[in-house]
């Protein structure tokens, strides 16, 4: 009889549970997503710091806009702007798959002093460039607090958010980029480098230059402030010159 | 003395020869970066471009000012050579040489007004580059941030963050090519005639640079001590951190070598047998 009880609750329970978990983790997601659509356009002054291996960039100050469902721009007002690859994007929007997605609940974990709720997102349609996407919730204010998404093309993106005055609607005041960024080389003969007497080139070392290493690049975002929803138009993202 | 050396250098056509060939590169380069600049651009951040999206003015006055330098690296040390090289060599050819030193000067102090009007000459060729070069590219092409590509990074530089580097750059290009007017004037000693020392030079630059530039572990013993290597210390500030350590070492090479040519140009035309 006890045995029968047990399997009683191996067979019947737990999918039951299973499922009310998965049932809560798609509310979760729905929920969110619906919270995320709110935020039609912005504009925001931020603060930009890139820190990839290759790269030499100082900090840089612009305004950032940002229309729905994908477009966005940094404009520093005749100066240069640098962004990650349009496809892989910089908005939750873009890197939280929209539309049929099959939602899976992966437990708790701590992200700093906030316990989240992790689910798993997979796009229903393979037409995107998102393969999964893993979401840290703080549900008690619905907001998403790290993602890391994989992508087909572009690697992994793994972002942290930090939130402040403008939580309510799911806009952070900090996000935190982390990329795969191929290593960049080009021959010496034709940019006919300074040698500053630190590199000698070693027969050792020949083989590794050949290589296409992929490395983790930081690339951190500061909103200072936002004007949401106030309507922007297409031409503002149109590409400049180069 | 002086006065009569530069009025020498700038009454012969061949000296504006070398101010036409800059003009010339220059309005060329400039005329393929304004038909043709954004593929250019293309094909040069491609590296970059796969992983970034670049916007903005990146193919501005700055960006076209270092492109023209960078192409200018071995013809700017032929032009320097082309009146530093006829210093001696031409008053030796067109027989004037015994006729100078009759006059109560030394054969040190001939030399070095010698190499005083050479480095004139040279302060003039880079400031004319300056103006067509830098001046003309800001006009047509605007200001703006500036993208310096290396062989293993990617340099930005903020618009107001340029202009004191490219005016350091320049007074480093002025200290290398006295160098070169230096070896040009040491040559010119040995010759009775003109060609000699400028295709001499000529040679010795471009085999230096083909030697400074190649990546075998053979040559990185000598690249050091090669004259070319230091040359183009002039980038070192477009660089992030500037490398003000070995920018300054290569200062000092320059220098030295600058110094140890005209010492022994001195020491030889003092002992010079002038026949002409």
């Amino acid at each position: 009889m006890r045995m029968f009880r047990l399997l009683f609750v191996l067979l019947f329970l737990l999918p039951v549970q299973l499922i009310a978990a998965t049932a809560d983790a798609n509310l979760l997601f729905l929920q969110m997503r619906q919270k995320l659509d709110y935020v039609k356009d912005y504009v925001a002054d931020v603060k930009m710091k890139v820190d990839v291996t290759f790269m030499k960039v100082p900090p840089l100050h612009g305004k950032l806009y940002f229309k729905a469902p994908d477009k966005m721009k940094l404009d520093r007002s005749g100066g240069i702007s640098i962004m990650p690859r349009k496809s892989i994007s910089m908005t939750l929007n873009n890197l939280i798959p929209s539309g049929d997605a099959t939602v899976i609940d992966a437990g708790y974990e701590q992200v700093g002093a906030v316990r989240t709720k992790v689910i798993k997102v997979v796009p229903g349609t393979d037409q995107t460039d998102i393969i999964l996407t893993k979401i840290w919730i703080d549900e008690s204010r619905m907001l998403a607090m790290r993602t890391e998404t994989t992508t087909r093309d572009n690697g992994t993106i793994n972002m942290d958010l930090v939130y402040g005055k403008y939580a309510e609607i799911g806009l952070p005041d900090k996000i935190t980029f982390f990329v795969d960024v191929k290593e960049f080389k080009l021959p010496k003969g034709v940019t006919m480098d300074y040698d500053q007497g630190n590199k000698p080139a070693t027969a050792a070392a020949a083989p590794e230059a050949g290589k296409q290493k992929r490395k983790k690049g930081k690339i951190e975002i500061t909103y200072l402030n936002y004007v949401v929803n106030k309507g922007i138009s297409d031409d503002v993202f149109r590409d400049d010159k180069k | 003395m002086l006065r009569l050396e530069l009025y020498k250098i700038f009454r012969r056509p061949r000296t504006y020869i070398s101010f036409a060939i800059i003009t010339a590169i220059t309005f060329v380069i400039q005329l393929a970066m304004l038909v043709d600049g954004s593929s250019f651009m293309d094909f040069a951040l491609q590296g970059v471009g796969e992983q970034f999206d670049i916007q903005g003015n990146v193919l501005n006055g700055y960006l076209v000012t270092y492109l023209i330098l960078q192409s200018l690296l071995i013809h700017i040390p032929l032009l320097v050579a082309l009146v530093a090289g006829d210093a001696l060599a031409g008053e030796a050819n067109l027989g004037t040489l015994r006729l100078l030193l009759t006059k109560p000067v030394s054969r040190a102090k001939l030399v070095l007004v010698k190499f005083a009007g050479s480095l004139l000459y040279t302060l003039l060729l880079l400031i004319w580059l300056a103006v067509v070069g830098l001046g003309l590219s800001l006009i047509l092409f605007g200001d703006g941030d500036m993208i310096n590509l290396k062989s293993d990074a990617f340099v930005m530089l903020l618009r107001d963050d340029i202009m004191w580097r490219y005016m350091a750059a320049f007074g480093f290009a002025a200290l290398a090519m006295t160098s070169v007017a230096a070896l040009a004037l040491l040559l010119s000693a040995f010759a009775d005639n003109s060609i000699g020392p400028i295709i001499s030079t000529m040679g010795i630059i471009v085999v230096l640079t083909i030697l400074s530039n190649l990546e075998l572990p053979l040559f990185n013993i000598i690249k050091p001590y090669l004259l070319t290597t230091h040359m183009i210390g002039w980038k070192g500030f477009f660089d992030d951190p500037v490398p003000y350590e070995a920018i300054q070492h290569s200062a000092i090479v320059l220098l030295a070598y600058t110094i140890l040519f005209v010492a022994i140009t001195v020491l030889y035309f003092n002992k010079k047998d002038i026949k002409s």
